[in-house]
């Protein structure tokens, strides 16, 4: 079986290339891999006949219970004959349908339904679940791509993909009740889950997992309320229209129903909701088959309500149900397909499908519509033809069951519509209204004509000699289906019988409907609630919604206004601080208050009264003037609390801000209009004050536990002895911690590298600034000033590693000096005075940094490992000063390019 | 003085988230420049306000004695000058913002999100 799913597939994947080669013809090759399957098959039967079963299986995934197990049993063996052996019909069909495709389709689609052979095959030979699912989705997804095959008709597509959608839900139900079968027997071997069905039933999965089987199976054999896909999906060329959605995909739900039979029969409600969905599909499927126009339709609608009987009759207990549901699967498909074929033959002939404008092309396509006609006989179920058979079957389950007469009423009504279908669609085309259509397009070939009479004849070679399908196929299969060997005899005559009786009435009434169609059929379209109820109108709507409502939830998520998205994450960050405060359990606690003393108050009060009337200042300068007050009073406060560098830092930056943010001011409106509504100014501040409170709780409870110091004692007894450091937060920064001071400093690089680009000059600028009046003190004592700063600068920089300063704060003094010249003679004259490009400078202190570490790699010791010099009577030196230095340049040329960008950008 | 500092690093906190929630670009820039300086006000406190000693090892001393918590201050230090960096580079799309958009209103900006009518995009379609 290995061998025979490997030879499918890779038949599946070289035999269409021929197509591209050969052009007409191909398909006669190409049909040769399925009818050889079809050989490998009937080889096997002597195996079946007797039955046994056949069992092949591969390790694959052991651990996820995925084991690749395949069975070939009696049920198996007739859908593989069916298979394989309408699929060579199948392509040869296609190879005188696809006559105005090219090549390259006309191989696409082979390429398809070999593919689904593939899938198909191995969906009813898998004996592992997940096996199992694996091809089943994969029919789905081939269905999907041959009913869109046509992809640049959108009713292509939307039926495509509504046939994907409502087959796809119905595999994620079938992935369901498999992982919950797994789950309950620790097996997905679908042996062990049948035969422990009334425990599988009985455990507390048990109704989810019938309840997703059923799904799954309606989904696919297009049971009511998911029957809508299937005509839809007659957009599919009609040889694929053939194949999947009417003799073999279609009925995969069937065949999981009856392999689940003992499951879902395990369940007090399990055959009632089957019967009742099989008896509604098929009322529903019938009357829209008699309002079908459309030659496809009507046949799809038919197609409906045979599975409808056919899941009937596997809902229906007793031997004599599952003899009807065998023998009718294989007389459907037989006479289905066929029947489909004529329509294919058909429309491809005059390119018309309304049943009402078609009529006499009897003349035109003689051997069609003989084939038609026996095909219609056989679905009539007009002795002798195997639809017959299969008919009786039907009424004698129906008779024999447990069940109330209602079901057998469905079934005379719907065998009854049956009959006028079949009727109507084979009198009115072919042999009545002579004269309606004077001319064809295509005339018959034999690739059009020899599908459907094979099948036509097969119909009736197995009504009358019924031995040997009998006994390979239809015997093992129902032994199969029902568990033990039931005696199966196929006879045309019973002699007069409840079943004769009730099929005389059916075609009693079937021929009433034949005569009375234009009048039905015309009344039942006149009822528009038909149309006003779709289940089609509701999964449309329910796309619409879900396409709508997308919409407005991204519209409500990703509104573009910066605000809300800001509240969004403040208020989150607040919920996250409040509860995992609440979630500790403990009340916050509150330090010491310690010796308070006035000026540090007083600092930090100013400093308070900056930030407040800054969110209040009318003009953005007053804002501007008042951010950095409080700034300054933070450098105070720092320098008052034991933090020298940090105060020399921050009086420098704020300086600097002061001094860059001008510039951007200069060429902003300065109007501080109101952007908010009052409401949303109380809402703003209701968030900002409860996020400040939250941190306040959480700083002064922080404040008040104990402090854990050992990084900081490390740092404090190592810095001199280790690193021969005085000022240890110098010597953390570059030395201790120099990795992290080398990734901010690239940081600083790479900003001004985004501020150069963002600021690229742009044509000639002329200089405002120059322009502009400066006072007369500046401009005498700037030069001076600047002078002064810069040597300033490098002291910072020198003394940094004993005292407070630093490469940092010497980058920024070093800014100031050019800030400085900018203010009071332009900046163009401080670019002349830095001499270089402020990104060359950038760059040369980037690769001081960096090379600065390779001197611990040359002695063997790790990156950034510092070195030092120590000759007598001079200072001692060490690399990271070079390190240092580079640290000073990257700062002093990336505000350079700061400021001169943004001087420059801002005067134009 | 830890109460109070926490207090005053807080609210400058508050204000900064504000100006933040502001639509004026400017506005925002400087509540970026003041939540910075509340978040290091803030960052100071872990270390502990206990001493006005700088983290200064004596002459003639191999360790240092008692003194303000050295690991904090690097932390600051380097967060002064990225926050600084910040502010700028927020300074500079701003004036960006100004030049090409015509605007310092965040309302107003939305180039970047506009992406056109439905159909006109999927012109394919039908």
């Amino acid at each position: 079986m290995f061998a025979i799913l490997a030879a499918s597939l890779a038949g599946a994947c070289l035999m269409p290339l021929l197509a591209r080669v050969i052009g007409r013809g191909a398909g006669l090759i190409i049909a040769m891999l399925p009818a050889g399957l079809l050989a490998a098959f009937v080889s096997m039967a002597p195996i079946v006949e007797r039955g046994w079963v056949m069992g092949q299986g591969r390790a694959w995934a052991p651990a996820l219970g995925l084991d690749f197990t395949l069975r070939l049993d009696g049920f198996s063996f007739l859908f593989c004959l069916l298979v394989t052996g309408i699929g060579a019909l199948v392509i040869i069909y296609s190879d005188g349908y696809l006559t105005n495709k090219t090549r390259a389709e006309r191989s696409r689609f082979y390429t398809l339904i070999l593919f689904f052979l593939t899938a198909m095959l191995g969906c009813v030979l898998a004996e592992n679940l997940l096996v199992m699912l694996m091809f089943w989705e994969a029919t789905s997804v081939l269905s999907f791509l041959l009913v869109g095959f046509d992809s640049r008709s959108p009713r292509s597509r939307r039926a495509a993909l509504m046939a994907l959608q409502v087959t796809a839900f119905g595999g994620l139900m079938l992935l369901a009740a498999v992982l919950m079968i797994g789950a309950t027997l620790g097996t997905y071997s679908m042996a062990q889950a049948v035969s422990q069905a009334p425990a599988l039933a009985a455990s507390p999965m048990g109704a989810p997992i019938v309840a997703c089987l059923l799904i799954a199976a309606f989904t696919k054999s297009a049971q009511f309320p998911f029957h809508f896909w299937l005509p839809n999906a007659m957009q599919a060329p009609t040889p694929a229209s053939a194949y999947l959605h009417s003799a073999t995909m279609v009925k995969l739900g069937v065949y999981l129903l009856a392999r689940f039979e003992p499951v879902f029969a395990s369940v007090s409600w399990g055959r009632p909701v089957v019967i009742f969905v099989a008896c509604l599909t098929m009322l529903v499927a019938a009357l829209q088959a008699l309002r079908a126009e459309n030659f496809k339709s009507a046949l799809a609608y038919s197609t409906i309500a045979s599975l409808g009987i056919l899941v009937l009759l596997v809902g229906l207990d007793g031997p004599a149900a599952t003899v009807a549901m065998v023998g009718f699967l294989l007389a459907h498909a037989l006479y289905k397909a066929a029947l489909f074929f004529c329509a294919g033959s058909v429309l491809h002939a005059t390119g018309h499908h309304n049943l009402r404008t078609l009529g006499g092309l009897a003349r035109f396509l003689p051997l069609t519509a003989v084939a038609c006609a026996g095909a219609s006989l056989s679905m009539a179920g007009i002795p002798p033809f195997i639809g017959f058979i299969s008919k009786e079957f039907l009424f004698e389950a129906q008779l024999q069951s447990s069940w109330e007469l209602a079901p057998l009423a469905v079934a005379v009504l719907v065998n009854a519509a049956m009959v006028g279908v079949a009727g109507v669609i084979t009198l009115r085309p072919f042999f009545l209204g002579k004269g309606k259509v004077t001319e064809v397009e295509h005339g018959e070939t034999f690739w059009l004509v020899a599908p459907p009479l094979v099948l036509a004849l097969a119909g009736l070679a197995i009504s009358l000699e019924p031995d040997w399908i009998t006994r390979v196929a239809l015997r093992p299969a129902v032994a199969a289906v029902y568990g033990k060997a039931v005696e199966v005899d196929i006879s045309v005559w019973h002699g007069v019988t409840p079943m004769l009786l009730l099929s005389g009435v059916v075609v009693t009434i079937g021929a009433l409907i034949v005569r009375f169609w234009r009048q039905i059929h015309e009344r039942l379209r006149a009822i528009e609630r038909f149309d006003l109820y779709a289940l089609e109108r509701l999964w449309d709507h329910a796309l619409q919604g879900l396409a709508s409502g997308s919409r407005a939830a991204t519209l409500w998520i990703q509104h573009g206004d910066l605000r809300r998205y800001l509240v969004m994450v403040l208020v989150a960050m607040a919920a996250l601080i409040a509860w995992s405060t609440a979630a500790v359990g403990q009340k916050p606690q509150w330090p010491a208050i310690g010796e308070l003393r006035a000026a540090p108050i007083i600092c930090a009060l100013v400093g308070l009264g900056g930030a407040v009337a800054a969110t209040r200042a009318k003009s953005l300068v007053a804002a501007l003037v008042a951010t950095g007050l409080t700034g300054f009073a933070l450098a105070i406060t720092f320098m008052t609390n034991g933090a020298p560098d940090l105060a020399l830092t921050q009086f420098t930056v704020e300086t600097l801000i002061v001094v860059l943010l001008t510039a951007v001011l200069l060429a902003v409106p300065l109007a501080n209009p109101v952007t908010r509504t009052r409401r949303m100014q109380i809402t703003d501040a209701a968030i900002a004050s409860s996020v400040a409170l939250l941190l306040f709780i959480a700083v002064v409870d922080m404040a008040a536990r104990p402090h854990d110091a050992a990084a900081s004692a490390f740092f404090g007894e190592m810095s001199y002895v280790a690193a021969k450091g005085h000022n240890v937060v110098n010597v953390i920064l570059v030395d201790f911690r120099a990795f992290d001071t080398l990734g901010e400093t690239t940081v600083i690089a790479v900003a001004a590298i985004l501020a150069r680009s963002l600021l690229m000059r742009r044509g000639r600028t002329h200089d405002v600034v120059a322009d502009l009046p400066v006072h007369f003190s500046l401009r005498a004592a700037g030069r001076t000033l600047a002078w002064l700063l810069l040597a300033a600068s490098v002291v910072i920089l020198w003394r940094g590693h004993d005292r407070p300063g630093g490469g940092f704060v010497g980058g920024l003094v070093a800014a100031l000096s050019f800030a400085l010249i900018a203010l009071a003679y332009g900046v163009d004259r401080a670019e002349r005075a830095l001499r270089l490009q402020p990104l060359a400078v950038v760059g040369v202190g980037l690769l001081c940094v960096l090379l600065s570490g390779l001197a611990g790699l040359a002695v063997g010791e790790p990156y950034l490992t510092h070195l030092w010099w120590e000759p007598a009577g001079l200072p001692k030196l060490g690399t990271t000063l070079i390190f240092d230095v580079g640290v000073y340049l990257v700062v002093l040329g990336s505000v350079c390019a700061f400021l001169f960008g943004l001087q420059r950008e801002a005067s134009r | 003085m830890t109460v109070l500092y926490a207090l005053v690093g807080a609210a400058i906190v508050g204000c900064a988230i504000f100006m933040i929630l502001s639509r004026n670009l400017v506005r925002m820039l400087l509540g970026l420049s003041l939540l910075a300086t509340g978040a290091n006000l803030l960052l100071f406190i872990a270390g502990r306000i206990r001493t006005d000693q700088a983290p200064i090892i004596k002459e003639g001393a191999k360790v240092l004695e008692d003194a303000a918590d050295p690991v904090v201050q690097a932390l600051i230090l380097t967060a002064i000058v990225i926050g600084f960096a910040l502010t700028i580079i927020m300074g500079v799309l701003v004036l960006r913002a100004w030049r090409t958009q015509a605007t310092v209103d965040a309302r107003k900006l939305e180039s970047a999100e506009a992406m056109g009518a439905a159909r006109a995009r999927d012109g394919a379609d039908e």
